[in-house]
């Protein structure tokens, strides 16, 4: 029985090894793959993930140039987010409490809220929809306002994120709204030395280039996984630990090893840890017109951002593991006695199922870095090359972005992770 | 008797299945949130074309026209500088259809210029009959211009939502750049979500 059990819980997938072949076609540049992937997900998802997968769709409809689709994608999850922010699911609570973490519908973390925004602002912008851009910029500003102006100090400079202030000013000043400006601009500097323009020049014709670098980190799913008899004053068990190959045998008084006619207990305690992903892509370098114009520099390190939030949160859910895995060692202890058999079979289940949360938004990048340039008015070609940890050359996009500017206005272009290959003109 | 009841709640529970369509008035149905609603859409109308009539624009226009209506352009949309994404376009012509609908004043179809003139040049060639054909030079220049701004002020705290929105109108002469109406509309609203969902 205990390795049926055993192998059911090995059969739970978590949300990150769920969305594994997606993220890796995404970040790969195959984004039909990733959208098929997802659109599957979505097709099988229940209610509690359907709008994260949401979000992970709008992102990859984002990066493929499908702008109306990222932003139904996008305006669906964040409404959603928005109607069950501050509210209470009673079954969702008794169910995410005693079976499973993941049962409850999934909150974003506040960046995410505010990233949504982000992103939803550059399709708006990429469509040329100006106006709904900078509709889209003021809902930016409000959620900065919401999640980050009212956090302490030292909270505020981990959990702001300089990408939405930057884009916010960036609008600022195209509309001719230099105050704003200055004011996103300034805490741009503030937190990111050497990323905000030195002066706010509305009427200046420039071009602005964001690129996305690496990989964000996910989270996954560790246990600790132990089984122990009691028979008298006789303990005895096995742990297994998440970094520990052997399993480690524990035998408290005189044992005579275990009693295959009793079932003892299946303990599992799921917690999840943040998992940085490895990254070969160190800098890029903004080609504009065929001319390497400059290096792009780290506007915003979201990795950093969702490891302090995931770091803020990590005390309360460990807390929560503890209660799942005491409530389901009671089952087959105590309760049992009490309630039969079923009661026993039932906490074995659960604790063989357990696993950790690993929602998170996991299309989203490591490092957003930033070129900016003033131009001539007209079309511009733009792509970037991407170099190692020893500034040597790796690639280039594959995808070149035209840019149209405006006499005396702003040009963005956006480099998503796609498909990289080697120009030999580099 | 148990048969009566048996069918009863049978029925109770079929009609709890059955899809049900409400028609709702527009113009009065009330707002579900602290966004922008429908109903505002009739109240920004209204209140805006009452203060046009009340401000005597239209009979002024015509006491020195000689009983003339004035000609208005719309802009393309009223500046959004709201963090709702609101068709502001709509209010502007929902103005325009109760001014044209009352006979106060002539518009400009700022939107069909392309249009117009494609057709004027397809007419002018021979593959229509020259006589009957639409003439160049016949368009109307607008003397008025009606644009105007949506602001709003959103406060969220915790499961409450307050909301501030202004709309602002107003009606430029295009010769002297003189504003020659003006008038603006506050909605305040706040909603509460439910703690439990």
């Amino acid at each position: 029985m205990i390795a049926a059990l055993l192998l059911i819980a090995a059969g739970c997938a978590t949300y990150t090894s769920k969305m594994q072949e997606s993220r890796d076609s995404f970040f790969g540049g195959r984004y039909d793959d990733a959208l098929s992937g997802l659109d599957e997900l979505i097709g099988e998802a229940k209610g509690n993930d359907r709008f994260l997968y949401r979000l992970e769709r709008g992102r990859i409809n984002l990066a493929s140039g499908r702008y109306d689709s990222a932003i139904v994608d996008l305006q669906a999850a964040e409404e959603r987010f928005a109607d069950i922010e501050g509210t209470i699911s009673i079954p969702e609570m008794i169910s995410s409490t005693l079976l499973h973490p993941g049962k409850g519908e999934y909150q974003p973390e506040n960046h995410e809220k505010i990233l949504i925004s982000n992103y939803l602002l550059l399709a708006y912008w990429m469509q040329g929809d100006r106006e709904g851009a900078f509709v889209e910029r003021n809902r930016i500003v409000r959620k900065l306002g919401m999640y980050v102006n009212g956090l302490s100090e030292e909270d505020r400079d981990e959990l702001d994120i300089p990408f939405a202030r930057y884009l916010a000013a960036l609008l600022y000043e195209a509309q001719g709204m230099e105050d704003d400006a200055r004011i996103e601009y300034g805490r741009v500097e503030e937190l990111r030395p050497g990323a905000a323009p030195p002066a706010v020049l509305p009427r200046v014709t420039e071009m602005v280039v964001f690129v996305d670098l690496g990989r964000g980190p996910v989270k996954v799913s560790r246990e600790i996984r132990g089984y122990f008899q009691r028979e008298g004053g006789l303990l005895q068990g096995v742990f297994l630990l998440p970094d520990l190959k052997a399993p480690l045998v524990f035998n408290m008084g005189t044992g005579h090893g275990f009693s295959p006619d009793r079932l003892g207990v299946l303990f599992t305690f799921a917690f999840p840890q943040l998992v940085r992903q490895e990254r070969f892509i160190r800098s890029c370098r903004i080609v504009v017109d065929g001319v390497e114009a400059g290096e792009a520099v780290l506007l915003d390190d979201l990795g950093r951002t969702t490891d302090t939030a995931f770091r803020k949160k990590l005390p309360l859910v460990l807390a929560k593991s503890a209660i799942r895995a005491y409530l389901k060692t009671l089952a087959q202890t105590k309760l049992k006695d009490k309630a039969g058999g079923a009661v026993d079979v039932l906490g074995k289940l659960f604790s063989a199922a357990d696993r950790a949360d690993t929602r998170s938004w996991q299309t989203l990048p490591a490092e957003v870095h930033l070129f900016r340039m003033e131009t001539m008015p007209g079309g511009h070609e733009v792509y970037v090359n991407y170099y190692d940890e020893h500034d040597s050359y790796i690639g280039s996009s594959e995808s070149v972005g035209t840019v149209l500017i405006d006499e005396g206005g702003k040009g963005i272009a956006y480099f998503p992770h796609g498909v990289m290959i080697r120009r030999s003109s580099d | 008797m148990k048969h009566a009841l048996i069918l009863a709640l049978c029925l109770f529970i079929l009609a709890g299945c059955g899809k049900s369509v409400t028609e709702l008035d527009p113009a009065t149905d009330p707002a579900e949130d602290a966004d922008f609603s429908s109903a505002d859409y009739f109240r920004i109308t209204d209140t805006m074309k009452n203060s046009l009539e009340a401000n005597g624009f239209f009979d002024r226009y015509r006491a020195e026209h000689a009983g003339e209506k004035p000609v208005i352009l719309l802009v393309k949309s009223l500046m959004n500088k709201t963090d709702e994404h609101i068709d502001t376009r709509l209010i502007l012509e929902k103005i325009r259809t109760a001014m044209i609908k009352e006979g106060l004043a002539d518009f400009v179809d700022d939107q069909a210029f392309d249009i117009a003139l494609d057709q004027l040049n397809m007419q002018a060639t021979d593959l229509y009959d020259n006589m009957k054909a639409a003439k160049i030079g016949r368009f109307v220049g607008a003397k008025y211009v009606l644009r105007g701004s949506i602001s709003n002020l959103r406060k969220v705290d915790g499961r409450e939502t307050r909301n501030y929105m202004n709309v602002t109108l107003d009606i430029f002469e295009v010769e002297t750049l003189l504003i020659k109406w003006t008038d603006e509309v506050d909605i305040k609203r706040a909603s509460k979500k439910g703690l439990f969902r």
